[in-house]
Parts: C-alpha cells; sequence; structure tokens
C-alpha cells in the first residue's frame, strides 16, 4: 500500500466561524444598531465583555434564534505547528451555525432574529458561557420588547452550553437544539487523555501529555506535545503496511516492536480504549481495493486509519484543552490509575480480532499498558484539581423544554454517545413522567399524558465510502463523509433542526409524521431510528 | 400534554380489542415487519467472496433450496418464505452495514444463520437486534457466549458450542492417543478462546500450540505453523480453525510430506470444500472428524437422502456437502419455528415458539438442542468419523456413536438422544 497522505485533520478549527457583524462597543452598554432593513444589525458587549451580533428582520415575528459556537482554542497556536498553526484567540460574534447564509436565510424568511456572542473566554467554558447567554436574551429583549420566544441551539461546546442553559433556565427557552454535542468535561478529556497517554507511554515518552506548567510555560509545553503528537502520528501512517514502530518509541514500545506486534495494532488498540470511531472522513472499514488487499485492507488496516484520522483530533484537543482545563483547575486533572483498559475493549477486541493482530498481540499490548508495567507510568491527577474541575458546569441530562439532539455517528470529537446518553436518560425520565401521571389519575380521574420533549437525529455515514485510486491508494482528498468529522453537517441537515426547533417552540410539540419523515429524507444521511445505539463514552464504564 | 378521559380509552380499547379478535379470524394479515399476507422474509448476511466464502457461500443456496420446495408446497399458511442474502465478506463492519440494510431497508422479519463470531458480535453491539426484538436464528457460529439469553436475547445458536466440540475431542484423545504428543492450530480469538477452555476442561496438554491471527491464514503461515509442529514432533495436529485455514495447512503438509495424525475441527473439516482448494483427498485419509449431522454421504438417512435429492434439483452439479446439509436443515428448522409461531407470526411470537417448542422439532442432527425459556443453546454434541480414502467423513465402525456435553464442566457422555422421524414430505407440521 502506498502512503496515505497526512490529511488536514483537524476539524475543530471549522468552528471558528465567519464574522457576520463585527465591531463591539462598550461593555454592558446598550446594543449598536444600524438600523437597516431589511436586516437590522446591532452589535455590543455583555457585562463579562463578550462581544455579541444580533439581527433582526424587519418582519420580527417575537421569535429569536440563540447560537452558542463550539470549542475555540484559549491559546494562539504558533504558525509552525502542522495542520492547526497560525490560529489566533477570537471572540468573534457566532449568530449562526459557521456564518451558514442558508441557515440565516431560513430564520430571516420566517421572521425571526438571530442572537450571538462570541463568549468572553475561549476554551472550557460553559459557567460563563450560559451566563453570558442569560445576559444576552435579556438585552435582547429589552431592545427588542415584541421578542416572545427564545429557541436556543449550539454546536459541540455550544451543545454543551445550549443544554445547560435549558436546564438551568428553562423559563428562558421555548426549544433547544444541542448540535454535536459534547459530554461533560471529565467523560470528554477522559476520552482524549486515554488517547494522548498510550500515544505517550508507547510511541514517544517525550510527550508530556498532561501536568501542564502554569502559565506561559505550559502553553509552551503544549506546543512541544503538539509538534510531537502530530509527528508521532505521521511516522505511523508512513509505516501503517508494515508495522514499524516509530524510532521515538518507548521502550515499552520497542519491546512490543521486537515481539513482532504491528504499530497499528498498537494505534488501533489505543482508539478503542479511549472510545474512538472506527469510521473516520475517508476509512469505513468496509471498503478495500480491487486486488489482493480486497479484504485485507478492510479486515487489517482500515480501522487502524480510521483511528490515525480520528486520533489525531483527538490527540490535538488532548493536548489543548488539557492545558486550558488544567490551567483553569490549577493541577494535573486526568488520572489513569484506576482504569481497566482491558475491561474497556472486552467487545471490541473480538470485533477488531484481525486489525488487532489476535488474542495474542492484544494481550502483549494490554499487558504493556496495564498499571503493572513501570514501563508505562500511569497518570496521576491532582485531587485539588480535579474536584475544581468536577466543581464546573456539568449537564444532568434533564429534558425541560422541547429538544432536537444531532450527531454525527462517527463524530471523533464529541462522540455520538454523548448524545445517547441524553436519549437513555430522557428514556427513564418519560418513563418516570408517565408513572407520574398514571398516579395522578387515581385522583384526578384525567389521564393527562406526558408529551414527548426529545427529538434524536443520527447523522449516519454511507455504507461504504473509502475511495481507491487505479494502484489501489485510498483517496483522502475527498470532504470527509457524512457522519464522519466533528459537526460535519450540511445546511439542508442545519435548517431541517433549525425548522424542527421553531415548530416545537411554536406548536410546544416536536415535529413527527409523514411530511416530517420526508423532510428528513430529503436533508440526507439523517435518521430517527430507534434502534440505533451510539456507546457511552468509555469514562461512564457502562458499555 | 394531551389529555384523554381514562372511561373512553378504556371503550376504545375495547373495541379495537374486538377489532382485532375478528382479524384473527381471517386468513394470513400482515402485522409484523417483514410479513404480508403473502410473505415472510428473512435475512442472511454471511461471506459470498473473498478467501473466508470458501465453502460458506453454499449456505444461502441451500437454504434457498429448501424455501424453494417449502414455497412450491404452499409455503407456511399461504404466505411464501423470501430469504434476502447479503454478502459480508467476513468483515465484521461490513456485516454491521449489511445487517443495517436487512433490518431498514429490505424491512426482514428475522435474520437467519449469520456467520462468523467476530460478525456475529460487532451486529449485537452496532446493529443491536436485541434491542429492536429482532429474532436472530440459528447462528452458524460456535462461540459459547451467543447462548447467554441476557446478554443475546433474540439470537439462537445451532452449532454445538466450540467448547462442547474440544471437550469431545479431548475425551477421544485421553481413550485413542494416551502418550502423545499433540499440537493444536487455533483462530487466536473467540473461536479459540473456547476450543481452548473446552480442551482445559478435559485435562488434554499440548506439546504446541499455535494460533492464527484471523484473516492471516495462508500459505506462507502454513508453512511457519508446521516448522512449529515439527520442531514439538508433534503426534497429533488438530486444526481447530477456519476452512481456509484448515486447507492452507493440509495443502502445504501435502507438499512438504508432513503427515502425523490430523484431527479437524467441524468448522473447517468439510472435505468438499477442502478438496476444492487442491488438497489431495488422499492427505485427509484416516483423519478424525467430528459432525453433529449425518455423514454428507449417508443417503440411508432420511433427511440427508431428502435434503440431497432437493439441492440436487435446485443447483444442479454442486456437490452436497455438509456445507449444504446444514443450510437446509438451518431452513428447515426456521420453517418449523415459523409454522409454530402462529397463524400470523411476530417476531415475539416466533421467538416464544422456539422457546416453547424448539427442543422437539425435527432435524437432521444426531444430537438433541437445547432450547427452552432459559437456554438458547443450539446441538449439544457430535458423532466421531475417520476420512475415507476418498477424503469423506464416515463414522468409526459404520455407526454413529454420538457425545453430548454442555458448555461448562459438564461431563461428555454417550448420548442415547432418538431423533425425531422427518415430517410428511418434509414439510413443517
Amino acid at each position: 500500500m502506498k502512503k496515505v497522505r497526512l490529511l488536514s485533520l483537524l476539524s475543530v478549527t471549522a468552528l471558528v466561524t465567519t464574522v457576520l457583524v463585527t465591531a463591539p462597543t462598550v461593555a454592558n452598554a446598550a446594543p449598536a444598531c444600524d438600523g437597516k432593513s431589511p436586516i437590522q444589525s446591532c452589535v455590543g458587549v455583555t457585562s463579562d465583555g463578550a462581544p455579541y451580533a444580533m439581527q433582526v428582520p424587519a418582519n420580527f415575528n417575537g421569535t429569536v434564534a440563540l447560537y452558542s459556537h463550539g470549542y475555540r482554542y484559549n491559546v494562539d497556536i504558533p504558525a509552525a505547528i502542522p495542520l492547526i498553526g497560525g490560529y489566533k484567540i477570537t471572540n468573534t460574534p457566532e449568530p449562526v451555525p459557521g456564518g451558514n447564509a442558508a441557515v440565516a436565510q431560513y430564520f430571516f424568511s420566517q421572521g425571526i432574529a438571530i442572537l450571538g456572542s462570541g463568549f468572553a473566554r475561549q476554551g472550557w467554558n460553559p459557567d460563563s458561557a450560559i451566563k453570558t447567554n442569560v445576559e444576552l436574551i435579556d438585552t435582547f429583549k429589552k431592545q427588542f420588547p415584541k421578542t416572545t420566544k427564545v429557541v436556543a441551539w449550539g454546536s459541540s461546546l455550544g451543545g454543551v452550553i445550549t443544554q445547560g442553559l435549558a436546564e438551568k433556565y428553562p423559563q428562558l427557552v421555548s426549544a433547544v437544539a444541542p448540535m454535536c454535542m459534547a459530554d461533560n468535561i471529565t467523560p470528554q478529556l477522559t476520552m482524549a487523555g486515554d488517547f494522548l497517554w498510550g500515544v505517550k507511554v508507547l510511541f514517544d515518552p517525550t510527550i508530556k501529555g498532561g501536568s501542564y506548567s502554569a502559565g506561559a510555560a505550559g502553553v509552551a509545553e503544549s506546543y512541544a506535545d503538539l509538534g510531537k503528537v502530530f509527528t508521532v502520528m505521521g511516522k505511523l501512517q508512513a509505516a501503517l503496511a508494515t508495522g514499524a514502530w516509530p524510532d521515538t518509541a518507548s521502550p515499552t514500545g520497542k519491546s512490543l516492536a521486537a515481539a513482532g506486534v504491528p504499530s497499528r495494532s498498537a494505534l488501533l488498540l489505543l482508539g478503542l480504549m479511549a472510545g474512538l470511531p472506527t469510521q473516520s472522513a475517508h476509512f469505513d472499514s468496509v471498503s478495500g481495493p480491487e486486488g489482493a488487499l480486497k479484504l485485507t485492507f478492510p479486515l487489517a488496516l482500515s480501522p487502524a486509519l480510521a483511528i490515525l484520522e480520528n486520533g489525531t483530533n483527538a490527540a490535538a484537543l488532548a493536548v489543548l484543552a488539557t492545558q486550558d482545563v488544567e490551567a483553569q483547575a490549577g493541577g494535573a486533572i486526568f488520572d489513569n490509575t484506576k482504569t481497566d483498559y482491558s475491561a474497556r475493549i472486552e467487545g471490541e477486541r473480538v470485533i477488531y480480532n484481525a486489525a488487532l493482530s489476535g488474542n495474542t498481540v492484544i494481550d502483549a499490548l494490554l499487558g504493556a499498558l496495564s498499571a503493572a508495567n513501570p514501563g508505562a507510568p500511569r497518570a496521576v491527577a491532582n485531587p485539588a484539581a480535579v474536584a475544581k474541575m468536577n466543581a464546573l458546569h456539568t449537564n444532568t441530562g434533564k429534558i425541560n423544554v422541547p429538544t432536537v439532539l444531532m450527531v454525527g455517528l462517527a463524530d471523533p470529537i464529541t462522540p455520538a454517545g454523548a448524545s445517547q446518553r441524553l436519549v437513555d436518560l430522557y428514556a427513564e425520565q418519560y418513563a418516570a413522567e408517565k408513572a407520574a401521571a398514571s398516579k395522578a389519575y387515581q385522583s384526578s380521574r384525567s389521564y393527562a399524558a406526558p408529551t414527548n420533549k426529545l427529538l434524536m437525529l443520527w447523522n449516519t455515514p454511507p455504507a461504504s465510502y473509502t475511495k481507491f485510486n487505479e494502484a489501489g491508494s485510498p483517496i483522502t482528498s475527498t470532504p470527509a463523509a457524512q457522519g464522519t468529522n466533528h459537526c460535519n453537517f450540511t445546511s439542508a441537515q442545519l435548517v431541517l433542526v433549525a425548522k424542527s426547533m421553531v415548530q416545537a417552540s411554536n406548536t410546544g410539540k416536536l415535529p413527527s409524521g409523514g411530511s416530517f419523515y420526508t423532510a428528513i429524507r430529503k436533508a440526507g444521511n439523517l435518521s430517527i431510528d430507534k434502534g440505533i445505539r451510539a456507546p457511552w463514552l468509555k469514562a461512564y464504564g457502562n458499555n | 400534554m394531551k389529555a384523554m378521559n381514562r372511561r373512553k380509552l378504556i371503550t376504545a380499547s375495547a373495541v379495537l380489542a374486538v377489532v382485532g379478535l375478528a382479524a384473527t379470524a381471517l386468513p394470513a394479515q400482515a402485522a409484523e415487519v417483514g410479513v404480508t399476507s403473502t410473505q415472510i422474509k428473512l435475512g442472511m448476511t454471511l461471506p459470498m467472496t473473498g478467501t473466508a466464502s470458501l465453502g460458506y457461500n453454499k449456505i444461502p443456496g441451500a437454504a434457498k433450496a429448501y424455501f424453494d420446495y417449502l414455497n412450491a408446497n404452499g409455503g407456511i399458511n399461504g404466505r411464501k418464505i423470501t430469504l434476502v442474502v447479503k454478502d459480508d465478506r467476513y468483515v465484521p463492519t461490513e456485516a454491521v452495514a449489511k445487517t443495517n440494510e436487512l433490518i431498514l431497508k429490505d424491512k426482514v422479519m428475522a435474520l437467519m444463520a449469520p456467520l462468523g463470531t467476530a460478525n456475529v458480535k460487532a451486529v449485537a453491539t452496532s446493529v443491536n437486534p436485541a434491542r429492536r426484538g429482532v429474532p436472530v436464528l440459528f447462528i452458524n457460529t460456535g462461540f459459547s457466549g451467543f447462548a447467554d439469553v441476557k446478554k443475546y436475547p433474540t439470537t439462537y445458536t445451532v452449532l454445538p458450542s466450540y467448547i462442547m466440540e474440544a471437550k469431545i475431542m479431548g475425551e477421544y484423545i485421553k481413550e485413542n492417543f494416551a502418550g502423545k504428543k499433540i499440537g493444536l492450530l487455533y483462530q487466536d480469538d473467540d473461536f479459540g478462546v473456547d476450543a481452548l477452555e473446552g480442551f482445559k476442561t478435559a485435562g488434554v496438554n499440548f506439546a504446541v500450540k499455535v494460533p492464527y491471527a484471523s484473516g492471516s491464514q495462508n500459505a506462507a503461515a502454513a508453512a511457519g505453523w508446521i516448522t512449529k509442529f515439527k520442531a514439538a514432533e508433534a503426534d497429533v495436529v488438530i486444526l481447530f480453525g477456519v476452512s481456509s485455514a484448515t486447507s492452507a495447512m493440509l495443502g502445504v503438509a501435502a507438499q512438504l510430506k508432513y503427515a502425523p495424525q490430523w484431527m479437524l475441527g467441524s468448522v473447517g473439516g468439510d472435505a468438499t470444500t477442502i478438496k476444492l482448494t487442491g488438497v489431495p483427498a488422499g492427505v485427509l485419509y484416516n483423519a478424525i472428524g467430528f459432525s453433529p449431522v449425518p455423514a454428507t454421504t449417508d443417503m440411508k438417512d432420511e433427511y440427508v437422502k431428502f435434503f440431497s435429492d432437493i439441492y440436487a434439483k435446485a443447483v444442479p452439479g454442486s456437490a452436497f456437502d455438509l456445507n449444504v446439509l446444514l443450510g437446509m436443515n438451518t431452513a428447515f428448522m426456521t420453517a418449523q419455528a415459523i409454522k409454530a409461531a402462529g397463524q400470523n407470526p411476530t417476531r415475539k411470537s416466533l421467538m416464544a415458539a422456539i422457546d416453547s417448542k424448539g427442543a422437539t422439532f425435527a432435524s437432521s442432527a444426531l444430537v438433541p438442542v437445547g432450547y427452552s425459556k432459559t437456554s438458547h443453546v443450539g446441538l449439544t454434541g457430535y458423532w466421531v468419523g475417520k476420512y475415507a480414502p476418498t477424503g469423506d467423513l464416515a463414522p468409526i465402525g459404520g455407526t454413529y456413536v454420538t457425545y453430548t456435553t454442555d458448555s461448562g464442566s459438564g461431563p461428555v457422555v454417550k448420548s442415547t438422544y432418538k431423533r425425531p422421524a422427518m415430517p410428511a414430505k418434509g414439510l413443517p407440521n
């Protein structure tokens, strides 16, 4: 197999979006509006310093859509760092996802205003962002007293913020749509941390992987880690077919290499124990090129290539988000001293047995990664820092208002399991509401059935999508397949979510029925099949 | 919140119940996914192409041959059985994709005879038939874990477990090869885990154990395996792998004139399949083999004769072998389950029928099944045979002596099981 070109893997950067309105003014002052028609634009700054933007159509019907953007790095990234270098911290307001014109047009066509801030602080920020949004809603209502309804939506970390807003302030919103929603901070950083730890202990022990120094020194350490992680990934990619190990491998890694363990199997195991999807932007783990690799490619190589694509995302997030949260918490926050990685992959080791090179290799890898191996020292967290991290905002999963969820089944940054968790928790909540209604009937003799408040839209990858050139090498220059990559939605899908949210806001009911199913089909690659079940993030330990 | 007066609710329910009662008196109503008034649709995924498809790709044709015969004889309560087959190439992720298609697009009532431990596990995890209430009938894997009713409530095994097979092999070794050096080739996954556990329970000590990762079996690998068995001076070599592994091993052994006492597991022990790869029949001669169903050459057996005749008409020129017999037997058992599920079968009634009546279903197998409300264990034993000069497996001494056991620590015992006679015309009663 020819080398696969290292991809533009970091879709996280795609969250930094087009500027619709700029030039914020003085903090906490009334918004500055341009008075234009048919769309009036207003800008301002909240009391905590978050710039915001409002766009209000002349036929404003009283509903405003509040959007919360996703994770933006809280440090500038030097241009020399591959793939994500050149990023500058920004708090540019983002009133619709990525400045999507089709979405804005839909809202305006319905007389709905759009609203969003760039938040005062980047990085992991739900605590401050929820407060910002509460203030923003109040500011908008004061500026536009005709406002009757607020619908809120957000992507990735913005999904956490949106869900958090609905949990804490249900009276402020009539419907919400957390999309490609992140999980709470501990499971989310555990996923990223597990993968990064594995890369460190097997492939490059000089990666710091956490416990970064305070201040600028810690930022510099994270830059160094990013460079090392990307370098290791490049070496693993180059040696994917041969299974050779990077020259930076740890003594533990080198002994595995000497025992004949292919590096691709080690990489795949790290991805599986972290909970990364085995389908990625270009690798479906199903297709193979015509010829000798027709069966071997999907069976033995494609899952590892998918982890390579997805894992680069996870490792970059692990470095930058860990550095950010450690800075907030005051110390190391990733701890795997009690993690049983063997239990983590109990199911997957059967399914991916061929790509993992069989039980003997799997057991050798798990032995190397076990807490008993001093050559793979576990990460130890600072208890005070963990306590501080856990005190940051956490969503309970309670569904208070009509809620639309949408996520890609192979999202590598915010796995579909984060949304699945809400689906499962809501099933319990709904059953309890139903039981309460039945109990109430005993005294009232009138049965009021609870209304369903949750709609789950799964963005599903096609059955097969890996393409090969005439030489049999995989093609990685095509756009990411639907259902893969982070928050990889089409305009049609976003508009469908917007419409569903607005309909729920207007009627109190989530859409259903034939015309809605037709709309889902037309939006493409979406499913509401209740049989779909994404595994929860590994940190929950219940898969 | 929608309010409805409970009394009205009860009245409405009562009306619906009356309508439902009336409906049951009518012939063949469609009330379940994959079931219409004229058809019942079933789905199957297994390797139809690729190196792992060897032999197993005859199973769908065999099942269809029986269903065609059944349909030509009126079907089941007027409904014809349609079998939708998808090629998963023995790739677990592809099995997931194809099974999703079967359930969501083809809308099958039940899945039937999916093949491969990793594939069935992948489907159970990612497609989740249990959560969807979709029956997974008579799977083509002997991994013992799939009989766990709590974990796989809608899955029914049919093959004896690999643990059972290894235990029965172990007993045979103790009785016939005491003091010999034993070697084992096994697949390095749950298939092999079961085998190792069974041999351990049987108290077999190996001079050498050679694992191979699924997908790695080929002639070059086989040469390496032989080197290890030779180095250990193994007198008896057990091949506990898939057909492609057995064929690779025996083909290279023939070239190298390596001839220990072979013992072949049933999964990779079909003589027709092995010979198709160019392995000379003579290499198989006197090898020990195991099977839960009669020898495929035993035309005195009413089931073998019946299935063989149907298959010869349906697929002329195709050899009647173990995969064909098992495929047709599975279809036959499936038909009985559907018939037992009632006039208007549902997924639930289908599974309830197997739970309550499955242990009495007619089958070509010479050993009993263990179906009940609390057990989805399929066949529970084997007879032991030797391969004839033609390469065909026949019972030692010309008589089937069957042994049964369980997947735990239970003993291996000679079976007194009396197989039910075949129903008239081979159609479900």
